[in-house]
């Protein structure tokens, strides 16, 4: 591990974040200083390991995602970075400074709980004054931070109310004040959303990244929410079993997904999976297994393509295409069609003993597809993922 | 098979029973164990089978519920027809109308065979109330490994070095065991006109002397009956003052130990002996006593019946013709039992009598200390004892008590009638009759068991007197309460100055049963404590032991030469405290024991009430930069307050009343000062010549102070809950 000495570099990662990750660039963002960072930490729980190895790093003004699915240690993570748990070995930088020994106070941090955690004797004026007073800060600053907070969040109408007199929304707009009240270096949220409905989680989403961007804060967000990951971040982070497997732009990140988990993890309905083999036609690769046979993408794969190997072939719903005739990449058997209105999800099989497959189609085909049909299926060769069955990685990180 | 010898046994018993029930029963009841119940037994089986047709049905009671269940029963007809008691207090039964003239009990021949003073210590104006059975007083028991024989004078006795040990043990500071001393010196307790005289300079040099005993390590300091017992068996005493009870306990505890019995020594100072008080006891009659039971109670007092009583009982009985039979005759402890009692000064049985005991121990225990010199102290016993004697108030007219609750009762009517008239009422009944069903029981048990006693509490206050001739005093006991009877008004006993040291008593606990409870209850709630299940049950036991246990316990951990806080004390080369001698170290001992009762109640309550404190919202203080301190102080605390405010007032009641840590651990000490208003009002009713009224006065008063005093403190401290 990386020893807990000296000055952090501020413009280059460090060699060791994202060796284990798919690395894609991020150029957005890439010649800010790097605000936080997280260096090989490992956290145990008794025998359990739960966090082993994480490096992550986060530049300044940035707003990034951590995602991964229930209990790989997203809340452990967010909770060492805010001081709350204490890395087993590993290092935490914050602005430049080693922060892996310090108490929380003196990490410069907020953090908006999932369940609020405002303090349920105070009134939301001395909720958003607690960390403020406590850090001697004199009282006309005090007032003129919650007077500039509570005009940004709307919540001038509740400043003498205690939080049981406040709806859940009004409550997490609290918890936000209390956190932009107090200025910090880094705003860390643990799913804050989730005990919203769900018009009102879309509405505080953009309110949440539009205070980012006026705030010009540097944010970590922890959430299960694929729409809030998708559309909040700038960088995201996949987690997967206490490991960083994927870090990327969004996008990148759903279109070039390095392995199997992070290929299955984004996008719903999930990508489709078959087990197949690497065969040439034509002069062409194609990956066929399942009853599926798909041309692939050879710039994209190069040399890992090789005659005979053993893949396992991901197309996400969207990616099928209604075929012309003779040029079917597989045939579904359709079983039954979910109609949302403006587009349709035919599930069924290709082969008698496959995998349940997904297809997306619009309003208007579904409408004449029925259960017990045949539907003939395309595939764009670029939408075709490929991963070894054995590693899970994807043939194009390898 | 069993179940048919099961049946023919019932039958026997019902048969039994039923020829029992033909026959005249005599319920005697005594306090007596070991061997004096053995000769009591004795003499009844021989008595049934000389006649035939009585049945002797004898029932021991423990001797401290004693005279509190004879008060109870007997009144009511359920008591004996009999009952063996000291003769001390005959004055008290008489009054409370437990006990009626002996009659045949005592013929002539019988009083011929009695000795004089005996008889005349169960007669009062004239009358008999029961048959002399046998004397007790106190004597020198000696330790023959120590002490062959001992000097004729108490000054020599004292003189005597024994390492490691003393030359003589009493209870020193009881009137009783003084009493020998004050006798020697020509003091008494009363004068020929039944008021106080344990006071003047023969009395103070009576103290004197025994504080100069005292001073010179000859005896140890407050020894209790128990240590003085436990002294003389293990060896660490030459002599012990006390009496047959003793030997019994020795025959019993310590059957090893070779010993034997004097008459107490003279003290050479003045040349006279010390004489002893004496006990009588007698087969007292009661209202109930039928012929049959007079006979039973003369034939106790026959030759027969008292050789059996002295030989297997070893009682000094009063039957002069016994002590004529030579193996009793050849008895040297049973002699000098019988000379003890026969030299001794009987015991007067007047309510003055009664009334002298606890201001003489007080003066005894302060001279002892030396808190004050000897005459002072008993001129302080002198006034206190006019105090309690003082006359009851004159009886006032009931009529203006009795007109203001007539017209209370008349405003009440007019104002039901009024609600009745008004409209809908009968509707309104009628619709809420169901509702008033529902709570008619509770209703019901609540007016017996709380508001009941409560008025029956209230109206005993405005009289004075004894139970059976009350007298009415309209608020006389008030008045004398509220006024400090005269006295200064912040002086000794006043209502004021116990209300005060009540005031701080209660403010001092709950204030350290909230700290330390509060305080251990979130040492104990974090999970870094791995063993807290451990520590929660041992921190709970002090709750879950009975009270009184912990307070004995305590006491005797502050005990003055044995105790195990001045052996603590000694051991880390610190003077031992005479805790019980100083307010200050006197309070502190309560507070520490009742500390140590209270603190787990709010533990518990704290531990309850850390459990619904979200742990989110204590990590949202720590990332807003608070210390440890100050999210225990500005978060943890603040919501604890809503749960602990009612265990607060809780507490602050139960504090006020403690009752029996004040009365068991320091009992007052010194002097009272410790008392708080129960314990005051204790003594009032069952120490102080049973002044009811005045005891009950005391209590509404402290009802009064309790119900206003616990209201204000819920709104004051609940009001916003907003900080
Ligand atoms: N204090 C703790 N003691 C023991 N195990 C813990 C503790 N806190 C978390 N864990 C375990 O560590 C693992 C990771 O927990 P964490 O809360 O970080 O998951 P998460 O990724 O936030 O999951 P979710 O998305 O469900 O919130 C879980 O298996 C959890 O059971
Ligand atoms: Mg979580």
């Amino acid at each position: 591990m990386m020893a807990n000495v000296g000055v952090e570099p501020r413009t280059q990662a460090a060699p060791s974040a994202g060796t284990s990750a798919g690395e894609t660039p991020v150029p957005v963002v890439a010649e800010k200083p790097v605000r936080c960072a997280v260096r090989g930490v490992t956290k145990a729980f008794g025998t359990t390991p739960i966090l082993r190895g994480v490096d992550l790093e986060i530049r300044e003004g940035s707003f990034a995602v951590l995602v991964g699915s229930s209990g790989c240690g997203k809340s452990t993570l967010l909770r060492l970075v805010a001081g709350l748990e204490e890395a087993d070995t590993g290092s935490l930088w914050l602005a430049g400074k080693d922060v892996t020994r310090l108490p929380p106070r003196d990490r410069d941090i907020a953090m908006v709980f999932q369940s609020y955690a405002l303090y349920p004797h105070l009134t939301v004026k001395d909720n958003l004054a607690f960390g403020l007073k406590l850090r001697g800060t004199p009282a006309a600053e005090v007032a003129s931070r919650i007077r500039e907070a509570s005009a940004m969040l709307g919540l001038d109408a509740l400043l003498e109310r205690l939080p049981k007199q406040l709806s859940g929304g009004q409550r997490q707009r609290v918890a936000m004040g209390r956190a932009i009240v107090r200025r910090p270096s880094i705003f860390l949220f643990d799913e804050p959303l989730s005990n919203l409905d769900a018009a009102l989680r879309a509405e505080v989403r953009v309110e949440i990244r539009r205070l980012h961007d006026r705030l010009g804060a540097t944010t970590l967000y922890v959430t299960h929410d694929q729409v809030e990951a998708m559309t909040l971040a700038d960088t995201l982070w996949v987690m997967n079993k206490g490991l960083v497997e994927q870090k990327g732009a969004p996008l990148e990140v759903y279109e070039r997904p390095c392995t199997r988990f992070v290929a299955t993890f984004l996008g719903s309905p999930q990508m489709n999976m078959e087990s197949g083999v690497l065969v040439t036609k034509d002069g062409a690769t194609y990956a066929e297994g399942g009853g599926l046979s798909v041309k692939v993408d050879e710039d994209r794969f190069g040399s890992a393509l090789t005659r005979g190997r053993k893949v396992e072939i991901g197309v996400r719903p969207h990616d099928f295409v209604p075929a012309r005739s003779g040029a079917a990449a597989c045939s579904l058997k359709v079983e039954i069609v979910e109609a949302l209105g403006f587009e349709a999800f035919a599930h069924g099989w290709l082969r008698a003993s496959g995998p349940r497959i997904i297809a997306r189609l619009d309003a208007e085909e579904a409408r004449r597809v029925k259960t017990g049909d045949t539907l003939p299926l395309a595939v764009d060769p670029t939408k075709v993922h490929l991963f070894d069955p054995e590693t899970g990685r994807a043939l194009d990180a390898e | 098979m069993a179940r048919l010898s099961f049946a023919v046994i019932a039958a026997l018993v019902l048969l039994l029973g039923a020829a029992r029930a033909r026959a005249e029963t005599v319920v005697v009841w005594h306090a007596y164990r070991g061997d004096e119940e053995a000769a009591l037994q004795a003499v009844s089986r021989t008595y049934e089978r000389e006649h035939p047709g009585v049945t002797i049905d004898l029932l021991a009671i423990p001797h401290d519920a004693y005279s509190a269940k004879l008060g109870a029963a007997v009144p009511r007809g359920h008591g004996p027809h009999l009952f063996v008691d000291p003769h001390e207090r005959l004055g008290f039964y008489l009054r409370e109308k437990i006990v009626a003239p002996i009659g045949d009990g005592l013929d002539d021949a019988t009083r011929r065979a009695l000795d004089p003073a005996a008889l005349a210590a169960v007669t009062l104006d004239g009358v008999a109330y029961g048959v002399p059975i046998a004397g007790k007083a106190l004597l020198l028991f000696v330790n023959d490994a120590l002490l062959p024989k001992a000097p004729p004078t108490m000054e020599e006795l004292a003189a005597l070095v024994v390492p490691g040990g003393y030359p003589l043990a009493y209870e020193a500071t009881s009137a009783f065991f003084h009493a020998p001393f004050m006798h020697a010196f020509g003091a008494r307790m009363l004068d020929d006109a039944d008021h106080f005289a344990f006071f003047g300079d023969d009395a103070a040099r009576s103290l004197d002397f025994v504080r100069d005993l005292s001073r010179a390590g000859a005896v140890p300091e407050e020894a209790s009956g128990a240590l003085v017992k436990q002294l003389f068996v293990t060896g660490k005493v030459a002599a012990v003052i006390s009496g047959p009870w003793l030997a019994a306990e020795l025959r019993e505890e310590a059957k090893g130990l070779r010993y034997h019995t004097e008459p107490l020594p003279i003290v050479r100072a003045t040349g006279n002996p010390m004489r002893s008080y004496v006990t009588i006891e007698a087969a007292i009659a009661t209202p109930i006593a039928t012929p049959a039971a007079r006979a039973f109670a003369r034939w106790l007092a026959s030759h027969d019946a008292a050789v059996v009583r002295a030989r297997r009982g070893r009682q000094a009985v009063t039957t002069s013709s016994a002590w004529e039979d030579p193996q009793i005759e050849a008895d040297a402890e049973l002699q000098s039992f019988r000379e003890a009692a026969r030299t001794g000064v009987v015991t007067p049985v007047t309510p003055a009598m009664r009334a002298a005991w606890v201001p003489a121990n007080q003066a005894i225990l302060k001279a002892l200390r030396e808190d004050m010199t000897a005459k002072d102290a008993l001129l302080q016993a002198k006034h206190r004892w006019e105090d309690t004697m003082r006359p009851p108030p004159p009886p006032a007219s009931p009529a203006p008590g009795l007109a203001l609750g007539g017209l209370v009762l008349l405003g009440l009517a007019a104002l039901a009638l009024r609600r009745a008239r008004a409209a809908g009422f009968a509707a309104e009944l009628r619709a809420s009759m169901p509702a008033y069903r529902y709570v008619t029981h509770a209703a019901i048990t609540v007016g017996l068991l709380v508001v009941f006693p409560l008025a029956a509490g209230a109206l005993t206050s405005l009289f004075a007197g004894t139970r059976d001739a009350p007298v009415y005093v309209g608020l006389a006991n008030y008045l004398g309460i509220l006024t400090a009877r005269g006295g200064d008004l912040l002086g000794h006993g006043s209502f004021y100055l116990t209300l005060l040291v009540t005031v701080v008593w209660t403010v001092v606990n709950v204030s350290l049963h909230v700290g330390i409870g509060v305080a251990v209850g979130s040492l104990l709630s974090r999970s870094w404590m791995k063993i807290r299940a451990v520590y929660r049950i041992l921190l709970i036991l002090p709750w879950a032991v009975p009270s009184y246990v912990t307070a004995l316990a305590w006491k005797g951990m502050f005990h003055r030469q044995f105790g195990a806080i001045n052996a603590i004390l000694t051991w880390l080369g610190a003077e031992p405290v005479s805790w019980f001698s100083h307010f200050s170290t006197a309070f502190a001992a309560n507070v520490a024991t009742n500390v140590w009762l209270g603190f787990p109640f709010m533990m518990v309550v704290t531990m309850g009430a850390l459990t619904s404190i979200s742990k989110d919202v204590l990590e949202a203080a720590e990332v807003d930069g608070a210390t440890r301190w100050q999210r225990f102080r500005l978060v943890t605390l603040p919501l604890l307050k809503p749960a602990l405010l009612p265990a607060v007032v809780l507490g602050a009641v139960w504090t006020f009343n403690m009752f029996n840590v004040v009365f068991l651990v320091s009992g007052g000490e010194p002097d009272g000062a410790t008392d708080i208003l129960v314990s005051e009002a204790y003594r009032w009713a069952f120490t102080k010549d049973a002044q009811y009224g005045y005891a009950a006065a005391y209590a509404v008063l402290i009802f009064g102070l309790l119900a206003v005093s616990s209201r204000v403190m819920s709104r004051r401290l609940g009001d916003p809950e907003a900080a």
